[in-house]
């Protein structure tokens, strides 16, 4: 929100505080600055000057050469404005000056052959409003050559605040220079009434009819009688612009001043445009076409609260008014609307209705329902002022259930232990009331007060504490010098994660983190998708259902960016739906942690002393057995391979673990990478570590390192093709011999030569008992053993070594 | 004659001992061992000597044979494998292999690094769910239905009752229904929000959440143990502010600026200008969220925090655009 320093200053004294502070003192109270405006800073430069001469520029038909004065010199400057008139008094900017609207410079200048010393200004360039059509012309009775910052009044200091949606108290002067009251202990000064009121009684020429009293519990009105509408004395505007607002006529501009005076939202009728001069407020039964007064047409549901006439709809309540009775240049009569109503049926129907006004903004967060008769008359007696008029005796304030301030005791110890030092109860008492608490019943540890109803956020103790914490200063509270460790059992649940991030990153592997969103399409690839929905786009309208997605998203990405070799992991969560119907209950969807790796191109490139070498299955297979090593869990899990494709892989396998499946992967199909626009091979595998972390690894225990020497037998045999590796290793280690403990393939060999349909396996077995020496007796027998029933078995040939 | 024996073995090993090179070595054997060295020639001698003397001279000229034979070889063998190993010399300069060696995203390391500060102080670490239940992101955090507060996050709903969270906070409530206090614990993870992404926006990113609730724990300490952190993560001298905020589910809440560390605090873009760079939300527990999770708010105090790791990131590594974090470009991974 825009505060005006000048405007704030009219209800509070700030002298001998400098800018700074006021900057400083009121973030540090939780209502942040987030920008400082001043018009002192930006304006310095400029000068009020008069046109003395216009001619057209022999090279441009759209442009002038002008002869200004600026109060001591005659200066020639091209301007391109259509206004431009001789006699006029306008803004310049000499060399030198800086244009706020760009924060550009204005240099001496030749336009197009024609030199230029400075610009004339407009309105949009000085940031003083939004017309750009022609430069600003100002009133006659201005000082040729004086600065604007004080002809023009443009000496403010404008600050954007940031106020968190628990102070609509604070969206106001009023509501800022309390708080600023507060924290420098300065009278707040709020502005009395003094109304000139007709003697004819305003219930002779309106009525308010209140249907929903829980949705408007009060609503107040006043009535002025024969107003001129016209354009708000410059004062008015001033003001208005300084917090960003467009004047529009003196009637709507008193109402949009007292918002920003007060925070009370106002709206103003005409009065003879409201059928038998009557206000009904009411829920509207049927959906109803409405234009608002931005002449835009709306569809408003049944159940909007609505301002109604005898007739028809006239507003919509809070938010804005309709086209049917706003305020024209022929208005004579109006009424003038200042209502509390429900904060959640506004913020609901401002949702619905994507409208969001600075009235709904106010209403939703909680207005002041007390306010409301004292801000009809505030408006009412500037309207007076400004617009003449009659001002009708009385003000109609339906109000039948009055909301009173709650009241809330404040405990000092309880204040003391929250912060952890003492204030003193002096200091605790001259917050609370400079912020507008009432205080009474001050006890040796208690003191009870009662909360303006403007503080809708103030509700209990704690809210108290805060209040004297903040306008205390946060910076006031001490730093302890030590924290006890507290005893109770602790636990890191990421610590199996981590140690996964480890194992990946000294096998090689970088780090991925991808986008948990993907599109729907990708998301069904693997799963049953999850949708979102409001997504941002079509493409991250799904959770995704694993992290293929998005690890193929990232290698097609570093595969256009050249970054052709690549081993990829992610850990992330991923999530699946359970049911055809939409998500209820934690039941209906599973979320699980998963981690994928993934290879891509070249696992050595050529050099001088290495030769290259891709990546391939069993690059990958290799990768998942180390993984599954280092966590002890290797010797716990079966490999399933499957070399027909599925709707991922051209090939794959899969672990399991208990017979659970750990994870699985392979080689990607083209027609999958296809979708990704990759055409490279992509190898990848994605490990299940939810199901992973449900198993109890065994405490590794130590095994005495062999004492007895090995004996190492080589063989090999030429088998069919089709017999798998797997078979003939499980038919080795199943033959029960007591001294054979490992079998290695160490050469696979295909050849013409050893037929087609053939090839050779050479293996590499290791004979040891962990009591004693072996003969090479008694290993010769196994091995024989060993020879024939391969042989015997797989009908395999014996290669002579 | 023994004399001459002994003389003759002195000058060979005097000789020998200044032998440096196959050359050296090669003039040896041809002044004692050749067919007219030294040894031959006392050999040759052998007939001219009388008969009774003629065995003892023959032993000798043996011994001294055999002596000087052996000195011989083993230093021939000496200079051998010395000149053989100059003579293949290699060119070191070879370039290297590159050993493959992974790396963590920064991410990653930065939330890794926050997480060891926390623990070393006694905290354990937690986890949540990424697809939530309207009542544990907001109900029971104390976000009444139909309040602007719920403005604050724009949020990804998956159904009426569920969606993604839009911060690491619903884990709080996760944590203290399971656990009586003390309970004291970070809970790192990934929140989502509804926003346009640009370069200093994206709709996904991870936080870290803090808690601790005990009978005495009080603002003071809060900011004690933050400012504890901050001075660990971000150097020792560094400066910093607790300014008043607004959060459902904390009251008194506060947010802690740091001193921008790129302007120093003089002001610059990063910091809007102000010199101070936002790092973290923080505050006491509200006594209505201990409600939802029957604690006594008259028996128990808490404090809790939260920060977002890409933002610190951001800031710590000068990185200008949050969409590299998930571009996931091996060049940028490598760096770090
Ligand atoms: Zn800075």
């Amino acid at each position: 929100m825009k505060v005006s320093l000048n405007w704030l200053k009219e209800y509070i004294n700030l002298d001998g505080i400098s800018l700074n502070e006021i900057v400083d003192k009121l973030t540090m109270a939780g209502l942040e600055v987030e920008e400082i405006i001043n018009q002192n800073d930006i304006y310095k430069d400029f000068l009020v000057a008069e046109v003395k001469e216009v001619i057209k520029h022999p090279n441009a038909e759209k442009l002038s050469i002008c002869k200004i004065f600026d109060g001591k010199n005659i200066l020639q400057v091209v301007c391109g404005a259509p206004n431009v008139a001789v006699n006029q008094k306008v803004v310049f900017a000499p060399i030198g000056a800086i244009i706020p609207n760009g924060n550009y410079e204005i240099k001496k200048a030749k336009i197009r052959g024609i030199e230029s010393f400075g610009m004339i200004c407009s309105e949009d360039e000085l940031l003083l409003g939004n017309d750009s059509s022609g430069i600003l012309v100002l009133s006659d009775d201005l000082i040729v050559g004086s600065k604007v910052t004080e002809s023009l009044n443009l000496n403010d200091v404008i600050l954007e605040i940031s106020i968190t949606p628990n102070r609509p108290d604070a969206l106001s002067h009023i509501g800022v220079a309390r708080d600023l009251s507060a924290i420098f202990n300065r009278e707040l000064k709020i502005p009395s009434i003094s109304l000139v009121e007709d003697e004819k009684s305003i219930f002779d020429y309106a009525s308010v009819e209140v249907e929903d009293i829980n949705n408007c519990p009060r609503y107040s009105a006043k009535v002025i009688l024969n107003v001129e509408v016209k354009e708000s004395p410059s004062w008015l505007q001033q003001k208005l612009k300084a917090v960003g607002l467009r004047p529009i006529n003196n009637i709507v501009d008193v109402t949009n001043f007292v918002l920003y005076e007060i925070g009370q939202p106002l709206h103003a009728f005409d009065l003879d445009l409201l059928n038998d001069k009557k206000i009904v407020v009411r829920i509207i039964s049927k959906n109803t076409e409405f234009v608002t007064l931005d002449s835009k047409k709306r569809e408003l549901p049944a159940g909007t609260l609505m301002i109604c006439d005898s007739q028809r709809e006239v507003a919509i309540a809070g938010i804005m008014g309709g086209e049917n009775s706003e305020i024209n240049f022929n208005t004579k009569n109006i009424l003038i609307e200042s209502a509390y109503f429900n904060p959640s049926k506004i913020r609901r129907t401002s949702k619905l209705l994507q409208l969001q006004t600075d009235s709904s903004y106010r209403f939703e967060r909680g207005t002041d329902p007390n306010i409301t008769k004292f801000a009809a008359e505030r408006a009412a007696q500037l309207i007076a002022e400004i617009a003449g008029g009659k001002v009708l005796k009385g003000t109609i304030d339906v109000y039948p259930k009055k909301i009173s301030p709650k009241e809330i005791i404040l405990r000092f110890s309880k204040l003391n232990k929250v912060l952890g030092f003492e204030i003193e109860k002096e200091k605790v008492l001259i917050i609370l009331k400079n912020l507008g608490f009432d205080i009474y019943e001050v006890q040796p540890d208690e003191v009870k007060v009662s909360v303006p109803t403007f503080r809708p956020d103030v509700e209990r103790e704690i809210d108290l504490i805060e209040e004297v914490a903040r306008i205390n200063g946060y910076d006031n509270i001490p730093i302890v010098p030590k924290i006890s460790v507290t005893l109770e059992k602790k636990e890191d649940h990421q610590k199996f994660e981590d140690k996964i991030r480890d194992i990946c990153i000294g096998l090689g592997f970088y780090e991925m983190i991808n986008n948990p969103l993907v599109s729907e399409k990708e998301a069904l690839l693997t799963g049953n998708p999850i949708k979102i929905a409001n997504p941002i786009s079509v493409d991250m309208s799904s959770l995704r259902t694993s992290l293929f997605a998005g690890a193929l998203n990232s290698v097609k990405r570093n595969l256009n960016l050249g970054n052709k070799d690549l081993m990829l992991f992610e850990i992330g969560n991923v999530f699946n739906s359970r049911v055809q119907s939409e998500i209820n209950d934690f039941n209906d969807f599973q979320e699980k942690q998963n981690l994928i790796i993934v290879l891509v191109g070249k696992e050595q490139n050529k050099t001088w002393n290495y030769s290259e070498k891709s990546f391939d299955f069993f690059s990958l297979k290799s990768y998942v057995n180390a993984i599954l090593s280092k966590i002890s869990l290797e010797k716990f899990t079966k490999d399933s391979y499957n070399s027909n494709e599925n709707e991922i892989f051209i090939y794959y396998f899969q672990k399991t673990l208990n017979d659970k499946i750990i994870g699985s992967g392979g080689k990607v199909k083209k027609q999958v990478l296809e979708l990704f626009d990759i055409s490279s091979d992509v190898y990848l595998f994605e490990f299940d570590l939810s199901e992973i972390k449900k198993f109890d690894i065994p405490v590794v225990k130590y095994i005495e390192p062999l004492k007895y020497p090995k004996i190492i037998r080589d063989f090999a045999f030429i088998f069919d093709k089709n017999i798998f590796y797997e078979e003939i290793e499980n038919f080795i280690l199943t033959q029960k011999l007591k001294l054979l403990k490992k079998v290695e393939l160490f050469d696979v060999f295909e050849s013409d030569f050893i037929g087609e349909s053939k090839r050779s396996l050479a293996f590499r077995l290791e004979f040891y008992d962990e009591t004693r020496t072996l003969t090479e007796e008694e290993v010769e027998v196994e091995f024989n053993y060993l020879i024939e029933k391969i042989t015997n078995n797989f009908n395999a040939k014996l290669r002579s070594s | 004659m023994q004399e001459n024996f002994n003389q003759i073995q002195k000058e060979f090993d005097k000789d020998i001992s200044q032998v440096s090179s196959l050359n050296d070595i090669e003039q040896i054997r041809i002044k004692y061992l050749s067919r007219n060295g030294i040894i031959s020639n006392l050999f040759d001698k052998l007939r001219e000597i009388p008969k009774e003397n003629k065995r003892e001279f023959g032993k000798s000229v043996n011994e001294l044979r055999d002596y000087i034979t052996n000195i011989y070889e083993i230093k021939k063998k000496e200079i051998l494998s010395k000149s053989s190993q100059e003579s293949s010399k290699i060119d070191l300069t070879l370039p290297a292999n590159q050993i493959k060696i992974g790396s963590k995203h920064i991410l990653t390391q930065t939330l890794e690094e926050i997480k060891e500060i926390f623990k070393s102080l006694g905290f354990s670490v937690f986890e949540g769910p990424e697809l939530e239940s309207d009542y544990y992101n907001f109900e029971a955090l104390n976000f009444p239905d139909d309040h602007p507060a719920r403005d604050m996050q724009d949020t990804f709903f998956i159904s009426k009752k569920f969606l993604l969270r839009t911060h690491t906070s619903p884990v709080q409530i996760r944590v203290m229904e399971k656990n009586k206090p003390p309970v004291r614990a970070i809970m790192p993870g990934r929140v989502y929000r509804n926003e346009a992404i640009n370069a200093r926006s994206y709709c996904t990113f991870q936080q870290v959440e803090g808690l601790y609730v005990d009978k005495d724990v009080n603002f003071s300490e809060l900011k004690g143990t933050l400012v504890s952190f901050a001075k660990q993560f971000y150097g020792n001298d560094l400066k910093y502010r607790f300014r008043p905020s607004f959060f459902p589910f904390t009251e008194p809440s506060a947010e802690m600026d740091i001193t921008c560390f790129l302007c120093k605090g003089k002001g610059c873009k990063v910091c809007k200008n102000s010199g101070w760079l936002e790092i973290l939300g923080c505050g006491m527990v509200d006594p209505n969220v201990f409600k939802y999770v029957n604690y006594d708010p008259e028996e128990y105090l808490g404090y809790a925090f939260g920060m977002g790791i890409e933002r610190i990131a951001l800031l710590k590594y000068g990185i200008n655009d949050i969409r590299i974090f998930f571009e996931n470009d091996i060049r940028f991974l490598r760096q770090f």
